[in-house]
């Protein structure tokens, strides 16, 4: 049984790659066969965020236009031997594919994966039809923003007219301090605004930007960040885990700082 | 429209509040313009029959499912 999951936001720079890049890893690291695809055809990334752009060969649109095998498209992950990157193409553009390839191409990685993550470029014109196309279910990443919820709405609405209810939500890039504050949307705020299904909620985390220098997912960085991909994960694959309660580290001189400015 | 409480409350009130007004309008593809327009139809055709007070007069749609409220305060005859 394996599934096809798109991993959409509408709204760009919101994290859905590095989403993409840490969700592949933590369920390639729990012995499922993953492939994670770029769909964003001219302007890839997902192969800098995994730290894969040097072994780039073939690309999508080769594999796509039959200018080679899959399988010789495909970058295995040494570092996870479950994982593997189908790169997107660099110098062609999004009209290069249609949906009807896409729907092809996602019906031939199904044969030989559990997960097939489908990471989506911004927007709602021909790159995003083309990666929802062979979707069974989508990931909506989204940050507790005006202009994010508002594209993210867009987004689920879009989903649900092409035949995907099977959504999710992920939140990122929550502060917490500024949510105690009341500076910042907090969960409840947004799931009561989009009113689709939590799936996880991801702290603005530095440990991310250091990972992304260093081409590599956030796994063994012991941050609150990677034990909620974890978490997200496990829910993926269904286990129930419980969600955790927003709420700032603070740490010991943070906490004697906040006796002095009571 | 502006908030109720102004000054006291922090940004994220506003936000939420502005995000559920919009995406709503969105949804049912009406413009927050039209619902000014449609607002300002509802007061003309209601005071041509009874007074009411203008200013006062709020309309929303609420979610799931979309029903469409107009809360139109009446004038009593001693407060004309």
């Amino acid at each position: 049984m394996s599934e096809v999951i798109v991993i959409t936001s509408g709204k760009g720079g919101v994290g859905k790659t590095t989403t993409v890049a840490n969700i592949g890893t933590g369920l390639a690291m729990m012995g499922k066969k993953v492939v994670v695809v770029d769909t964003d055809i001219g302007l890839r990334n997902l192969d800098v965020v995994l730290g894969l752009e040097n072994r780039i060969v073939y690309n999508l649109v080769d594999v796509i236009n039959g200018g080679c095998r899959l399988r010789q498209a495909l970058i295995k992950d040494k570092r996870h031997p479950d994982l593997y990157l189908l790169p997107s193409a660099q110098t062609k553009d999004k009209s290069a594919v249609s949906p009807e390839q896409m729907i092809k191409l996602t019906e031939e990685l199904r044969e030989e994966f559990d997960f097939v993550l489908l990471d989506c470029p911004a927007g709602i014109e021909q790159g995003f039809k083309n990666a929802i196309a062979g979707a069974d279910k989508a990931v909506v990443v989204t940050t507790p923003e005006v202009s994010a919820i508002r594209d993210a709405d867009r987004i689920i609405g879009l989903l649900e007219a092409n035949d995907i209810r099977d959504i999710h939500l992920i939140i990122n890039r929550l502060r917490p301090d500024m949510i105690a504050r009341g500076d910042m949307m907090s969960v409840d705020d947004v799931i009561e605004i989009l009113a689709v299904d939590l799936l996880g909620t991801i702290l603005d985390d530095e440990q991310i930007v250091v990972a992304t220098n260093q081409g590599e997912p956030l796994s063994g960085r012991n941050s609150q960040a990677e034990e909620e991909y974890r978490n997200i994960c496990k829910r993926l694959v269904g286990e129930d885990i419980p969600f955790m309660s927003i709420r700032q580290k603070r740490g010991v001189f943070q906490r004697i700082g906040g006796i002095f400015h009571k | 429209m502006k908030p109720f409480l102004q000054g006291k409350r922090r940004s994220a009130g506003y936000a939420r509040d502005r995000m559920k007004l919009l995406l709503i309008s969105e949804r049912i593809d009406c413009s927050p313009q039209m619902m000014k327009m449609l607002r300002n139809d509802l007061i003309h055709t209601v005071k041509k029959y009874i007074t009411i007070e203008e200013d006062q007069v709020t309309i929303q749609i609420t979610q799931e499912p979309p029903v469409l409220h107009a809360e139109i305060p009446v004038l009593k005859k001693k407060d004309r």
